[in-house]
């Protein structure tokens, strides 16, 4: 949880009082390798001296430049809290190449990186296949496409702050949600479970309600949507209340393929020990762990099968929060979580996610064992693997797409979910987006329903959430 | 997290839920930490096969739906749980393809008994609603209120003559079993199973002596299973939205290391990751009575004699339940429908007691370590619930009575076995509904009672009633005489879970008693007793 | 004779369980305040159709130190103990046609509070029970119960 810090829910509604706690583990991210030469390991950002030493060892420049951007993008803080936490604004290039100037120009950066893909910066950069591999992987973790043009503004700015600043909850992700919901219950917030809504009542050009389970319930302010454009204005409203722009907006809004992850579960014995961990033991404790990949070419190529709508080689980005709390395993176990990068829902047939299910966690365990011997599946209790079919069907994530809709450059920043819909406000009176296809996008930040209160708080004259001295 | 408070209560099933938020709705600041991920405890509903299908893990039978005082007084329905009661509750059917119904509409109850037994029906008729009449005050008496001897309540029953003014109520009952009781009155061994076997399923053992006694009062509400929509676990979520809207405040992912005392006096607890709560006023557990006296709190702050008392006379329950829970793309249709075509809509169904001695037989067995040939009973809550499943699939749950300790090997054996049992138990359900074919079920996941404890530690030994229900441990012996008023002999140390009376099961009475107890010891105003 | 539900009819029912209590060893000692709703059924002329009469009774040391017909929404103490049922059934326990256990255990006339005490004090309530219903010579103006040529 990369947002912990600037999240304001969590200072305005109390949350830590109400139980949330959190552990930010000092090696944060982590490429390993199979043939056992060294990881790259990437820290908090109070122990930048011990990334410097884990890139130091394949190149020294590397090592330099990272410390430095990294520092520089910790700077940032605010200006990326204030952008996340307000409604968008538009961002020229002149805004864009005059950031990276002023930020980075005395490392070498130029105003053209404005213009690169996130692939292009990473190399032109860094010169450690290693550490290159490791970014690309890195990068599709929060949705970007690694080889959009113009996208390696984001790295730099964006990915270049979060990577190193992962928090993990206590108790596992969910109970951020339950503190959030308990301070709902105290606010006096009904949660109605198991409620599919089936539709947004329209009346007279206004929102006025839903109806769930065949039953109304009536809104007398407003109606916000957490569900994506798609489903809110085609599903809930219906066209026949759009103006043909908007009919044609929703359609036109896409799903991944930037943001799809598939998610296996592990049960396991040991902790994984793994070869590269003879040159840093840093490896094994690291809270996110990269794992089958040898370098860029076989990542790159990983990421773009995924795009095309292949099943990729199997390799993952691994986490095993039982290091760090033992409430997320029985005594002397562990439970290990990650994230495969895969192709989106409609990429596949049934037949074909059923088969990936089960087959492709055994092919990532021998992929595993290669890289840390203790893998071996004497080790490994249990596991299962969540589809982006099944995330569709559980969650509503379209396609399993995380970001609730593709991250380019027509669905991003005041173009998001598209440009007259990005003040969370709809042409429908009285109904909101406060969901993830609205800005900034997916991402445990919750600047989608903070941003949409505002609107929602402007309009019906409610108070402000704005703490001047946090800037949002 | 919060590091002082009025009153911590360790354990966040609804008992501990409960006693929270009336606390709170007093103006307490109450936190209330739970071990797990989820509060609940046994009120826990989870995807256990595939998404989209809700099983109950543990409680499903909710039979005291607006007769807890809590269920008013906590504004359950209020706060967001509905509760469906299935017109056919509960169905027996026998291996000649006969079947018999229990209704929520008595006459159709009567009706499907008499077709085994015209004087039997007529004397369910007479127990049914002498029962009925006496549910509230028995209710009153012995469940929501602090318990009484069973002497106390034998003078008393004498005093008001009521043995000379029914037919059922008698003080003869506190030495007989359920199966004495039954043989009295009723004529007919499938009658005689089902009533039986319904007050196993409630966690009385029909051969247990003294157990006749609670009888009446299982009849009284055997027409009152209701069924929460969306799962259990709702209630759960209800009853933790009152504590926090009134103030109060649930920590999960908390699991208590030690009560902390100071002068004899508990003054708030430790957590395995060194945090530390103050309670200004008390601590209650609602845990087991093993963890709190004996792992919780130090051994200097008990009695040797009371330490070897919780770890040697604690009785818990010589039976559990192995479950499993099935996906389905079909309903059952049972070939007894055809004999009575409502089985196919009853909500619980026994899978072939045909006598109390088949029940007998089992416990016999059972009690040795034995496995039973399943006779499952089977509950598809989709047919009363349409949120629990994906649309056009139906949440299915089998419970078969079996060991904790499994003859030869222990608990531990479960660990190998439950794919097989749990396929042993699909069988028989499938004899007696031949279009439940293997293709029906997506998919479904064993769950032994071995599982129930590892789930929630405070279960022991597979106890989901955290107690035996017998004489001797009901009522003011429960779970020790010493232990049976919800004090302990740690000044503001309460016990107020399952383990107290009246027992486990989603009765919400061990913590609305304890809060009695509480409200005098702590001159809490006792908004609630408004009459 | 009083008049049912009538002040002397409640005095005279007061003095006949006072002059029991006074012959009782151990009656417990505390105030106690116990309602008595009486609702109207369409069956008793003493209560109309849809309304209540509701009494309060209060007790001292086992023994009775007033009553007073109250306005049930806010009856000016906090009550202890509760009964209520419909308003034939309490003319039928007045006239000693019905004894108030078996209507308890009927559950036509409920019965609210501290069981547990009632329980333990079974000989005390037993005898506060039989002089309501055969302390007192009652006068039944609208008619007496049986109602509708019911047997007694």
């Amino acid at each position: 949880m990369e947002f912990f810090d600037i999240m304001p829910m969590i200072r305005d509604f109390g949350l830590e009082a109400l139980g949330l706690r959190t552990v930010m583990p000092e090696a944060q991210a982590a490429i390993t390798f199979a043939d056992g030469r060294p990881p790259v390991v990437l820290h908090r950002p109070d122990l930048l001296d011990r990334t410097h030493a884990s890139i130091a060892r394949y190149s020294g420049t590397d090592a330099d430049l990272w410390v430095e951007l990294k520092k520089r993008a910790i700077g940032l803080q605010d200006l990326l809290a204030t952008g996340l936490y307000n409604l968008p604004t538009e961002a020229t290039m002149a805004d864009l190449t005059a950031l990276l100037e002023g930020v980075f120009g005395d490392l070498g950066i130029t105003p053209d990186f404005a213009t690169k893909s996130i692939k292009v910066v990473i190399d032109e950069l860094f010169e450690t296949p290693e550490l290159r591999a490791l970014l690309y992987r890195a990068t599709v973790e929060w949705g970007y496409p690694v080889d959009q043009a113009g996208s390696g503004v984001a790295f730099l700015t964006f990915i270049m702050w979060t990577l190193g600043n992962w928090k993990m909850v206590r108790g596992g992700t969910h109970a951020l949600a339950k503190t959030m919901t308990q301070a709902c219950y105290r606010e006096g917030v009904d949660l109605i479970e198991n409620s599919d809504v089936e539709k947004v009542i329209i009346k007279d050009g206004r929102a006025v309600g839903v109806v769930t389970r065949g039953r109304e319930i009536r809104a007398e302010k407003c109606v916000a949507s957490n569900a994506d454009v798609r489903q809110t204005l085609l599903d809930l409203v219906g066209e026949d209340h759009l103006s043909p722009l908007w009919a044609k907006r929703a359609h036109a809004f896409r799903y991944g393929p930037s943001h799809v992850l598939g998610t296996p579960m592990f049960c396991l014995h040991e902790a994984p020990d793994y070869k590269s961990a003879k040159w840093d033991p840093d490896v094994n404790r690291c809270f996110y762990t990269m794992v089958g990949f040898d370098g860029p070419d076989d990542t790159i190529r990983y990421i773009r099968d995924a795009y095309s709508g292949r099943i990729p080689m199997p390799a993952a980005g691994l986490w095993v929060n039982s290091l760090w709390d033992r409430a997320q395993a029985p005594a002397g176990r562990h439970t290990a979580t990650g994230w495969y990068f895969l192709p989106p829902a409609s990429a596949l047939t049934g037949a074909e996610w059923e088969d990936v299910r089960s087959t492709f966690n055994e092919r990532f365990i021998d992929v595993w064992h290669a890289a840390a011997p203790n893998m071996t599946r004497d080790n490994i209790i249990a596991h299962r693997l969540y589809t982006p079919d099944q995330m569709e069907h559980k969650n509503r994530m379209f396609e399993g797409d995380f970001s609730n809709g593709e991250f380019a450059p027509d669905q991003l920043g005041t173009n998001r979910p598209f440009p007259e819909a990005s003040s969370y406000r709809t042409e429908i009176d009285g109904l909101y987006f406060c969901g993830p296809s609205a800005f900034p996008g997916g991402g445990v930040h919750a600047a989608c329903g903070y941003n949409a209160y505002k609107a929602i708080a402007e309009d019906l004259g409610l108070p402000s959430p704005v703490v001047t001295e946090r800037g949002y | 997290m919060k590091q002082v408070c009025d009153v911590v209560i360790i354990g966040a099933g609804h008992n501990g839920l409960t006693l929270g938020a009336y606390l709170a709705r007093s103006g307490l600041d109450v936190v209330v930490l739970e071990r797990r991920h989820e509060e609940g405890g046994g009120l826990c509903t989870e995807e256990l096969t595939r998404p989209g299908f809700l099983h109950n893990v543990h409680a499903n039978y909710h039979t005291f739906v607006d007769m807890a005082p809590a269920i008013t007084d906590l504004e359950v329905r209020e706060n967001g749980v509905e509760y469906v009661r299935p017109e056919v509750q509960m169905a027996s059917i026998f291996d000649d393809g006969t079947a018999l119904t229990i209704h929520t509409d008595l006459d159709k109850t009567c009706e499907s008994m008499a077709r085994f037994s015209e004087t039997d029906a007529e004397t369910f008729r007479r127990l049914h609603t002498e029962a009925h009449g006496f549910v509230d005050l028995l209710l009153g008496t012995l469940m929501y209120q602090p318990p009484m001897s069973v002497k106390e309540l034998t003078r008393a029953l004498a005093a008001f003559g009521v043995e000379e003014r029914t037919e059922f109520l008698s003080v003869r009952l506190r030495r007989e079993t359920i199966n004495q009781f039954l043989d009295q009155h009723f004529t007919n061994d499938r009658i005689k199973a089902h009533l039986a076997f319904h007050g196993a399923v409630c966690g009385y053992t029909n051969d247990v002596a003294g157990l006749a006694i609670g009888f009446p009062l299982l009849i009284g509400k055997i027409d009152n299973w209701h069924l929460c929509l969306g799962g259990s676990h709702r209630l759960a979520h209800a009853l933790w939205r009152d504590l926090a809207h009134h103030g109060g405040t649930l920590i999960s992912d908390a699991e208590v290391a030690s009560i902390q005392v100071e002068d004899g006096r508990a003054v708030g607890v430790r957590l395995t990751t060194g945090e530390e709560i103050s309670a200004r006023r008390a601590v209650a557990s609602t845990v087991d009575v093993e963890q709190t006296l004996l792992e919780f709190v130090d051994p200097t702050d008990l009695s040797p004699e009371l330490r070897t008392r919780v770890a040697n006379d604690v009785v818990h329950k010589d039976w559990s339940l192995f479950s499993v829970h099935a996906a389905m793309s079909e309903l059952p249709e049972y070939t007894a429908a055809e004999f009575d075509p409502d089985v196919n809509r009853a909500w619980v169904v026994n899978l072939g007691y045909a006598s109390t001695d088949d029940l007998d037989d089992d416990w016999r067995l059972i009690r040795k370590g034995g496995l039973p040939d399943p006779r499952p009973n089977a509950a598809v809550n989709s047919l009363y619930d349409p949120t629990d499943a994906p649309d056009g699939c139906y949440t299915g749950l089998l419970r078969q009575f079996a060991p904790y300790d499994l003859h030869g090997g222990g608990a531990g054996q479960w660990e190998g076995m439950g794919r097989w049992y749990a396929q042993r138990c699909l069988d028989v359900w499938r004899r007696h509904a031949p279009n439940l074919e293997a293709n029906t079920f997506i998919d479904w996941a064993p769950f032994t009672p071995l599982d129930i404890s590892r789930k929630l530690v405070n279960m022991v030994r597979g106890d989901w009633m955290m107690g035996e229900i017998s004489l001797d441990n009901l009522l003011d012996q429960r779970p020790l005489p010493e232990l049976g008023e919800y004090r302990t002999p740690i000044d503001r140390l309460y016990l107020a879970g399952s383990t107290q009376h009246p027992h486990g099961f989603i009765t919400f009475g061990p913590g609305y008693n304890a809060l009695q107890i509480m409200a005098d010891d702590l001159d809490i105003d006792p908004w609630w007793r408004v009459i | 004779m009083p008049d049912i539900y009538t002040s002397d009819w409640y005095e005279a029912v007061r003095d006949s369980i006072n002059v029991k209590v006074a012959e009782m060893q151990g009656v417990p000692e505390g105030t106690w305040h116990v309602a008595i709703d009486i609702v109207g059924d369409g069956r008793s002329p003493y209560v109309n159709q849809g309304a209540e009469r509701n009494f309060v009774v209060r007790i001292e040391d086992g023994r009775c130190a007033w009553y007073r017909e109250v306005d049930g929404a806010d009856p000016g103490v906090r009550l202890d103990f509760r009964f209520r049922g419909p308003a034939e059934e309490f003319d039928r326990i007045a006239a000693g046609l019905l004894d108030p256990i078996d209507a308890a255990l009927r559950g036509t006339i409920k019965a609210r509070g501290d069981m547990r005490f009632l329980m333990r004090q079974a000989e005390h309530v037993q005898v506060l029970l039989e002089a309501y219903t055969d302390g007192v010579e009652t006068l039944w103006p609208d008619g007496r119960p049986p109602y509708d040529g019911e047997s007694a």
